[in-house]
Order: structure tokens, then C-alpha cells, then sequence
């Protein structure tokens, strides 16, 4: 209280003290221009119940393998659009498996529905975009337990081409919002 | 005291090694923002496999008894295995397996079989039935070699005049050979 007084008795006390009474205001335009959170939420997606794929020993190289899973995709965008994009460890991204003397390629497909056995081929580093998910939780903890099948596919021109011996690689996966 | 330090660094430990267990062998989700990534690993093996096609009859007709005859043929060994290895290892019909040819009520006779691990050859390292030649290798990049090479490997069978001069005029002789490859 007195040092509100000795303010308005000294103007120029009073003017050294015009940053703290604008910074409110300052403060009220940066959280104006800010998107608000339901916005930046709304872009939100989420990939889960990723699993490994172990094909084990292919004996028959005349016949493609394929293995698939179930996959957890969730947008919180009212209208649950995503794109994905799928890069190997290979060289460049590329899909393939390390090992055996050699590499192993390996074919990539995204279905946007789960439980399926095949699905669109992604290429190395390639956005598949148009996608959209039934999940209505991040983690597909309540709803539909997935939402999207990764299938991976060993051709069989790539076994044959492959020198015999132990192969494994990593494949990342990368969802955005559409 | 060392029992103490051990104790001391031993949850440190394990968290180090679970968590480059989990990095390098398993699954990751990916976490709630504006992109999410997540990684999956992929492991295969591929069994070591070969094949032999590209194999023609081996036919011997109406030849001169008096010159010593041997038949080469170009085939196409395929092996997935490192440097492409194999081995072979061949089996007449005849008697314990023999390299013979036969005819209704007349002797049977010889024949040898050479192999070389390239093609075009007209002479090879001799083969005996039932005994693998090892250590040979192919250059095929394809198991009926569709690609890459048409073949990689030669077949040579040889009749010695002296066995030609055993043998019935008109007399229709003939035999099985079986041959077996294995990656090596």
C-alpha cells in the first residue's frame, strides 16, 4: 500500500513499472494465438501392439511366407484419419534383413482393418496416406483391441536369392495425423 | 565388502542390460503426439537348399565298338549355401549300385561317370556310386538357373572300347543314374 502510494506520487516511478502492467495483456494475446489444446489433441495419433515377427527356419523356398499382426492405430481427430510410412534397416531404408552372408528382402503390406492377411504394399520411406481407424483409445484398451494389420512377406524369389544362414532386421513404423 | 559392491551395481546392471535387451530384440509402441513411431523386429532363417535340373538322357547308338565313347552334358547344380558348396554323389541300377547298363539275358555292362563344377567340360574328376564328391561349388544365382548362369556344372559319361566290344550289335542296353546333390 505504500509503495503504491509513493508510486502515484512519483510519475516517474510510475513509468519504470510499465513492463509488469502490460505483461497480463502480453500474456493474454500469446495464449490467444496459441491452438487451443483440443486442437493440438485432436492431432494426436498413436501406434501399439507392435509385436516381432520370427519366421523361424524356411525350409520350402519355393513358396512366399507371410507373417501378420494385429495393430493398435488410434487419431483423436474427430474424423480418425493417419498415414504411415515404413522404413527398413537396410541400406537406405531398404527393406531387408541382415545376415547369412548376405541380405533378405522382405515385402511390407498395411491394411487399415484388422485381422487381414494381406494389404497395401508400402514402399521404403513412402507415406501411405488416406488411412482411418476404428480405434477410440490410445492404447485400444476399450473398443476394438487393434485396428490395423502389418503383414510382412517373404517372396520366394527372395529365399531363393538368399544365402542360406540366420537373417534379422528392424522395421520402423511412423504414423501422423491426417 | 565385494558381495556389497556387487549388490550395489547390480540393479544398475540389469537395467543397462534390459534395456538394450529391449532395444535391439523386441517390439517398441510408439508414444501419444503429433507423430508416433514404433519399431518391430523382423528374424528369418533361410535352410541351406540346392537343386540339380537340366539333365538330358545320355544315349549311346549304333557306335563304333573299336573307338572309346563318353557323352558330356552341361547341368545346372544350384546351391543357396556360402560360395554356393556342394557335393555329389551319383548311383547306377546295376548291382550294389554299379555303373551298369542292361539288357534282357545278356551281361551287364560298365560305364563311368565324371563330374566337373563348371560347364563345358568334356572330362572331370570320376565319380564312384555311393561315394559324394565334396567340396565342389557353383556359380548359379538361380535354383533351374532362369537367370544368372544356364549352367554351372558338366555330366560326362564314358563307355571304354573294350566294354563297347563286349556288347551285343542290335542289342538295346540301358540303365538308371541317379545323381544326388547336397549343400555343403
Amino acid at each position: 500500500m505504500a509503495s503504491l502510494g509513493r508510486e502515484l506520487r512519483n510519475p516517474a516511478a510510475r513509468g519504470s513499472h510499465w513492463l509488469p502492467r502490460i505483461l497480463p495483456l502480453l500474456f493474454g494475446l500469446w495464449l490467444a494465438l496459441l491452438p487451443s489444446p483440443a486442437a493440438a489433441q485432436e492431432k494426436f495419433v498413436k501406434i501399439g501392439n507392435l509385436t516381432d515377427y520370427n519366421f523361424g527356419m524356411v525350409t520350402n523356398l519355393t513358396a512366399d511366407r507371410s507373417l501378420a499382426s494385429n495393430i493398435c492405430v488410434y487419431s483423436a481427430k474427430a474424423t480418425p484419419g493417419y498415414a504411415i510410412r515404413a522404413i527398413g534397416s537396410g541400406a537406405g531404408g531398404a527393406f531387408t534383413l541382415a545376415g547369412g552372408g548376405g541380405t533378405l528382402a522382405y515385402e511390407v503390406q498395411w491394411a487399415q482393418i484388422s485381422g487381414r492377411t494381406s494389404g497395401t504394399t508400402l514402399q521404403p520411406n513412402v507415406t501411405l496416406g488416406g488411412l482411418m481407424t476404428s480405434a477410440i483409445q490410445a492404447n485400444c484398451n476399450s473398443g476394438p483391441p487393434s485396428s490395423a494389420s502389418l503383414i510382412i512377406m517373404l517372396r520366394a524369389a527372395a529365399l531363393q536369392a538368399a544365402p542360406s544362414g540366420a537373417f534379422s532386421g528392424t522395421l520402423t513404423l511412423i504414423v501422423s495425423s491426417e | 565388502m565385494y558381495v556389497n559392491r556387487l549388490a550395489r551395481h547390480l540393479p544398475a546392471a540389469l537395467l543397462i542390460a534390459t534395456t538394450f535387451a529391449g532395444t535391439a530384440q523386441a517390439a517398441t509402441d510408439g508414444s501419444l503426439g503429433a507423430t508416433s513411431t514404433g519399431s518391430v523386429v523382423i528374424n528369418a532363417s533361410v535352410a541351406g537348399r540346392v537343386q540339380i535340373s537340366k539333365l538330358s538322357d545320355v544315349t549311346f547308338s549304333a557306335v563304333d565298338p573299336g573307338t572309346a565313347q563318353q557323352r558330356a552334358q552341361s547341368v545346372c547344380v544350384w546351391s543357396n549355401t556360402a560360395g554356393g558348396k556342394y557335393n555329389i554323389t551319383a548311383r547306377g541300377d546295376g548291382t550294389a549300385n554299379a555303373f551298369t547298363l542292361g539288357a534282357t539275358g545278356l551281361t551287364a555292362v560298365p560305364y563311368s561317370v565324371e563330374w566337373a563344377q563348371t560347364t563345358g567340360q568334356t572330362a572331370g574328376t570320376a565319380l564312384t556310386t555311393g561315394t559324394a564328391l565334396t567340396g565342389q561349388a557353383s556359380l548359379a544365382t538361380s535354383p533351374t538357373c532362369a537367370s544368372g548362369p544356364a549352367t554351372s556344372a558338366s555330366l560326362i559319361v564314358k563307355m571304354a572300347a573294350a566294354t563297347l566290344q563286349t556288347m551285343q550289335a542290335g542289342a538295346a542296353y540301358s540303365g538308371t543314374l541317379t545323381l544326388v546333390v547336397a549343400p555343403e
